[in-house]
């Protein structure tokens, strides 16, 4: 089962950090959250916060599976988890880059 | 014992009882196989019939041939058939019949669930096409959307035989995830590493999973309807609180995952034909199973593309586009993988090949309408137009019908033993292809002229004349190419003759047995050591014929296999499958009854129907027990392993843990529904909130902590019974707070709040029912000597129940008492 877990893990947190930031978008947009903080709008600055740390978390789950220590013994495994690996985190950064290039409740 | 000897006495353990009745108690996954595949062929052909009738009336302008109420059941029937009859069904059956034989083992994880999960299938299917033939069926399009699907506006019976029906067929879907999962994981043959497992298991369980994960959004979208439209709970009205975008967004869930649903078991097809058509071995497996996983999740993150219309802000649909796009690479990867296999091989042009290539065309055109249709201002003009049916049809029929017909002629000399004799499957192939490039090439020029999808006729001066009966003539001709091809399988089946085993000298294990099937698929286990077993060791049916592999030796008269470790494919432990029974046909037909109680509301006959149920499942798990403790099994080649009965992770162990998958996939979106309400619908805050009570939620608490700590001590426990008391208790104490947050929550008829929290209330009480049978179905098994220090598989299986129930009944509490709190 662990094996599975190292398949599935990186692409399983790109869709709960998708559908958070979505979630957020919508609370955002739904209750009229706004106000500025550092100088940004702060609706901006909160999906921005949140788009870093999903990056930021999968960062490490892809040099876990590439590390001895987490890796699977399988060579086929390690092969798999890590291009699913590379899924999740590219996935991160193409799927939510909207955050910083349109406008948010527009 | 002789090969001979070998195969009549297993043939005697493991074979359907003989002539019509048979089919009834079957539980051999063979038999279950073929029947599922001829159901859903049979359906097939009602959904084509219906397109004809479609084609017809949009043939010339101002058509007489349907009235708009019949031509509205006629297009909603059309893609309801094909999607949830057809597609759906016809993968289960493949996977049902061949998941068993590729992975070299003798049967699915649970037969009799193979079994239930068809009737349910024929049944609830049954009441849609009756639905048809009465003038009644459903109307509002296979997405039926509210408000039109509202008791507003559809007041008759028609959208209930859809809401009803289509979640009783989803039962069939559920009950073969949960089945097809835990066989590809745990039912293998030995050596069968995750690295040397056949490309199309791992298509298989990749579906499996996301059907899991995909179905429940729309089975609680039917319910919530159904709960609006029977009881008057207004979760998709805007003037109480609701959303009609809530079942968008519930059904997109569902439905763009679905389109993979459909499109990966195909492709599996195509990974495990493609390289035997080219006399080669499949380029970049690991790179497959990569891009079959990465597709899988990446269709999760894209159903709002299918609501790019509906006025959501540009961020939210920017998000969507772009995974939108991203899709592309995963399935990119997958072509050039088979172009590759091909380029790498020599591919002979049989007829699976054919099909292939028909595959390639047309799937490679609907997915660049696809990438098309992703992007928002080109959706803005094409939405809701014939281009997009256009489009659809030639992602499904191009990404499931060709792979599944050049499936079914690289498998007919395994289902059948024979081989062609008749060449109509060519000129079958010719008309297909060419008839259904005419009729949606046409479709999509059509719909960029502007003409709308679903609609009943349209005037001559609109300028569409020409182009639609030029549609319509080639959908005829592509009707006559699938008639073609069915005769020529009919003749095949009836005249052809004997063929040889393994015609097309493939390397899966399928191939390594007596063709057609025996009942027992393999007179003695193989020991794989490679991906293409049949290709190393060409005598390997013979070996296992004369029963060198596991399991070699009948014996008891035991239905036996043997399970496998997830990674390493090491054998784990020995199971006993029950035998032949008609309780999965008797426990489907009473599920049916509830289902049909709440289509007619015969409300009386629903909690009938549902002590029936709860009876026969008890009868059901009450005859697997032992009385007696069985070491450990001699499996043959030196080897002993533990009974199934003495694990603590066994069978059902890991069964419900998908089942619950599926279930905690429901509960999270109904919590979505409640969060979308609350966040986007207009008419929110409600007009009251609930009373938070302080005693309820200490008694709730308590049961939540009490339950699962129980539990877990009973399994440690040499005397149990106290223990379960003590769960037995906390799960009351659950129940009995669910049952308040439903009589004390504000007027559910009034607002979606009110509403929400009864559906919360009353899954959180059903959870504790089903958990407390559970216990008085242990406690039972305790005092009757079925549980012993030996025999302890069944609780942890309760125990999963109760810590599931434990989690939703903490998420309840705070769903129905916090707002109050903070308000």
């Amino acid at each position: 089962m662990r094996d599975i877990i190292r398949i599935l893990i990186s692409p399983l947190v790109w869709l709960a950090a998708f559908s958070a930031v979505y979630g957020l978008h919508g609370l955002i947009c739904g209750h009229g959250i706004d106000g500025e903080a550092f100088g940004l709008p702060l609706p901006r600055l909160l999906l921005v916060a949140a788009y870093a740390a999903a990056i930021l978390v999968q960062l490490p789950i892809l040099w876990a599976l590439y590390s001895p220590r987490f890796a699977s013994p399988s060579p086929f495994v390690r092969f798999v988890s890590r291009a699913t690996g590379w899924v999740g985190l590219v996935a991160t950064v193409w799927s939510l880059l909207p955050v910083v290039m349109t406008s948010y409740c527009g | 014992m002789n090969a001979l000897q070998r195969h009549r006495r297993l043939t005697e353990i493991w074979a359907s009882d003989p002539g019509f009745r048979g089919w009834f108690s079957t539980v051999n996954h063979t038999d279950l196989g073929r029947m599922f595949l001829a159901t859903a062929f049979f359906f097939f052909i009602v959904g084509g019939i219906l397109s004809m009738l479609i084609r017809a009336q949009l043939a010339t302008p101002h058509s007489a041939f349907a009235g708009p109420e019949i031509y509205n059941q006629i297009f909603t029937m059309h893609g309801t058939i094909m999607m949830f009859l057809f597609a759906i069904p016809t993968f289960e059956g493949l996977a049902i019949y061949l998941l068993p034989k590729i992975l070299g083992t003798r049967d699915l994880a649970f037969p009799r669930l193979t079994a239930y999960g068809f009737w349910c299938y024929v049944f609830g299917g049954t009441m849609l096409l009756v639905s048809m033939l009465l003038g009644i069926a459903p109307d509002g399009g296979w997405f039926m959307y509210p408000p039109l699907s509202g008791p507003l506006f559809s007041p008759g019976i028609n959208t209930d035989f859809w809401l009803i029906g289509i979640t009783f067929v989803e039962i069939s879907a559920i009950a073969a995830a949960v089945e097809l999962t835990v066989s590809i994981l745990k039912y293998r043959a030995p050596g069968m590493s995750l690295d040397k497992m056949p490309i199309f298991a791992w298509y298989a369980l990749v579906t499996a999973l996301m059907i899991l994960t995909g179905f429940p959004p729309l089975i609680l979208g039917s319910v919530l309807l159904e709960l609006e439209r029977a009881f008057g709970l207004p979760f998709f009205q805007v003037d109480l609180g609701g959303d009609s975008l809530l079942w968008q967004h519930l059904f997109w869930l569902f439905g763009h995952p679905e389109v993979y649903i459909i499109f990966l078991p195909a492709a599996g097809v195509i990974s495990t034909v493609l390289p035997v058509m080219c006399r080669t071995t499949l380029l970049g497996y690991g790179w497959i199973v990569a891009a079959a996983v990465a597709l899988a999740f990446l269709s999760f993150g894209l159903w709002v593309h299918h609501m790019f219309t509906t006025g959501i802000p540009h961020m939210g649909l920017a998000f969507f586009s772009a995974a939108s796009t991203l899709v592309a690479v995963p399935t990119g990867v997958q072509i050039f993988a088979w172009i590759g296999t091909m380029w790498k091989g020599r591919p002979e042009l049989h007829l699976p090949m054919l099909h292939i290539l028909g595959f390639f065309f047309t799937f490679v055109i609907g997915g660049l309408t696809g990438v098309m249709v992703a992007v928002v201002p080109f959706d803005w003009q094409a939405h809701d137009t014939a281009f997009i049916t256009a489009h659809l049809h030639y992602v499904l029929f191009g990404g499931f019908v060709f792979p599944i017909f050049a499936g079914i002629y690289y498998w007919l000399p395994h289902f059948t033993g024979r081989k062609r004799f008749f060449r109509l499957g060519e000129l079958a192939f010719g008309l297909i292809f060419a008839g259904f490039h005419v009729t949606f090439l046409a479709m999509h020029w059509v719909g960029l002229l502007g003409q709308r999808r679903r609609i009943p006729t349209y005037a001559p001066e609109d300028g569409w004349t020409t182009i639609n009966l030029i549609s319509s003539v080639g959908s005829f001709v592509l009707t006559i190419g699938i008639a073609v091809l069915l005769i020529d399988v009919i003749l095949h089946v009836l005249t052809a003759v004997r063929g040889r085993r393994n015609p097309w000298n493939a390397g899966t294990l399928e191939w390594a047995m007596m063709t057609p099937a025996p009942a027992y698929n393999f007179a003695s286990l193989p020991h794989v050591t490679s991906r293409e077993p049949v290709a190393e060791d060409p005598e390997l049916c013979v070996a296992l014929a004369r029963g060198q592999g596991y399991l070699g030796e009948p014996r008891h008269g035991w239905r036996e296999t043997l399970t496998v470790d997830i990674a390493s494919g090491t054998p784990d432990y020995h199971v006993i499958y029950p035998a032949n029974t008609r309780l999965p046909i008797l426990m489907s037909a009473v599920t049916g009854v509830f289902f049909l109680s709440l289509l007619l509301k015969f409300y009386w006959t629903i909690p009938v129907a549902m002590i029936g149920v709860a009876i026969l499942a008890w009868r059901w798990v009450w005859g697997l027990g032992l009385k007696e403790d069985i070491p450990p099994q001699g499996i043959g080649r030196g080897q002993e392993v533990p009974h199934a009965a003495s694990v603590a992770r066994s069978p059902g162990w890991w069964g419900t843990t998908f089942l619950l998958t599926a279930n905690a996939t429901f509960f999270g979106s109904l919590l979505f529904g409640f969060a979308f309400l609350w966040t986007v619908a207009p008419g929110w805050p409600p007009p009251e909130w609930l009373a938070p009570s302080a005693l309820e939620l200490g008694i709730g608490l308590a049961g939540i902590v009490a339950a699962p700590i129980a539990a877990r001590l009973a399994r440690r426990s040499q005397a149990p019974l106290p223990f379960l008391a003590i769960a037995g208790a906390g799960i009351l104490a659950i129940g009995a707070v669910c049952a308040a947050l439903m009589l004390r929550t504000p007027d559910p008829t009034g607002h979606a709040y009110g509403a929400t929290l009864l559906v919360l209330g009353g899954y959180g009480l059903f959870h504790a029912a089903l958990a407390a049978l559970m216990v008085a179905f242990l406690a039972a098994r305790v005092r009757r000597g079925f549980v012993s220090p030996l025999r302890r598989a069944e609780l942890p299986i309760v125990g999963l129940w109760i810590d599931y129930l434990a989690t939703i009944a903490l998420l309840i509490l705070l769903a129905g008492h916090l707002p109050g709190l903070l308000s």
